[in-house]
């Protein structure tokens, strides 16, 4: 690679191959993409779903068709309201943290 | 933190992420585009439609993508595999315009005014020493890497550069002087 003329040769090859601006055309090759299928996680959260549902469908008639729901009202019927509010503040406070959560997760994950 | 194009290529294989995969599109745009200009000879409409025909064709096969190579070059082997293609369709494949491409590149009968420019002297080049010295000497592949996206020998890989590169010598030389 001592020849001036090599030297002069991969300079200018470099040279020539300059950044070819975007201009419109990653938004067009998008728009040629086929349509997306079911991704695997999309298929994953449709079986989560199913079995959450086919969970509960047999939890309420193995349970003598949801009496322990009958039973947790009547129970909860029986608290004083002081101890309900601190209930419901509970599961708020939870269900807030859960999706604060989730929320920064996906953010931090997310592209640029 | 910048995303790899490895973490990229997991979310469209894991979430079919179509925005992750406009990134990786984003990023190698150029190189692809430019590749496939230099194999078509500059004709710009052609080049940007094969490339988009490329990437494309890279999404629809993106599981196939085993990671042995980089995605770059995966995606040359494609944008090489597209514009043969469609060299065949147009009658311009190597061997068959091979005569003609020969003597486009006999020193006597180009134009002496083309030989100030580098980019005419590449394009004169017979397409497979073309194809060799663009990816190695412009696109920055190792041998190894051009000829697995040739699929062709490593031998013939260096013999294509050093024959391309002489060429191009010849020709720069004449122009020098």
């Amino acid at each position: 690679m001592n020849d001036p003329l090599d030297n002069l040769l991969d300079t200018r090859l470099r040279e020539e191959m300059p950044y070819l601006d975007d201009a419109g055309f990653t938004a067009r090759v998008m728009k040629q993409l086929p349509r997306r299928r079911f991704s695997l996680s999309t298929q994953r959260n449709l079986v989560i779903f199913v079995a959450t549902i086919m969970s509960v469908v047999i939890a309420y008639f193995a349970s003598g068709e949801g009496m322990f729901v009958h039973d947790a009202f009547a129970r909860a019927a029986t608290l004083q309201p002081l101890q309900l509010l601190l209930i419901i503040c509970a599961c708020a406070t939870v269900m807030t943290i859960a999706g604060l959560w989730a929320a920064l997760t996906r953010a931090r994950d997310s592209i640029g | 933190m910048e995303l790899t194009d490895a973490d990229l290529l997991a979310r469209v294989l894991v979430d079919g992420d179509q925005h992750a995969f406009g990134e990786l599109v984003r990023r190698h745009q150029s190189p692809v585009r430019g590749l496939l200009r230099q194999l078509v000879r500059a004709d710009v409409e052609l080049a940007d439609d094969l490339a988009q025909e490329t990437f494309i064709r890279a999404y629809k096969h993106i599981r196939s993508f085993r990671s042995e190579a980089k995605f770059s070059t995966w995606l040359y082997r494609i944008a090489y595999n597209v514009f043969r293609e469609n060299a065949r369709k147009r009658k311009e494949l190597v061997g068959i315009d091979e005569e003609q491409l020969q003597a486009e590149t006999d020193p006597h009968t180009t134009d002496p005014a083309l030989r100030h420019d580098l980019m005419n002297a590449l394009a004169n080049l017979p397409l497979h020493e073309r194809t060799a010295v663009t990816l190695c000497c412009q696109n920055g592949l190792s041998h190894d890497e051009a000829a697995h996206v040739l699929e062709i020998p490593l031998g013939t890989v260096k013999t294509n550069v050093l024959r391309g590169r002489e060429k191009l010598k010849k020709m720069l030389a004449a122009w020098a002087t």
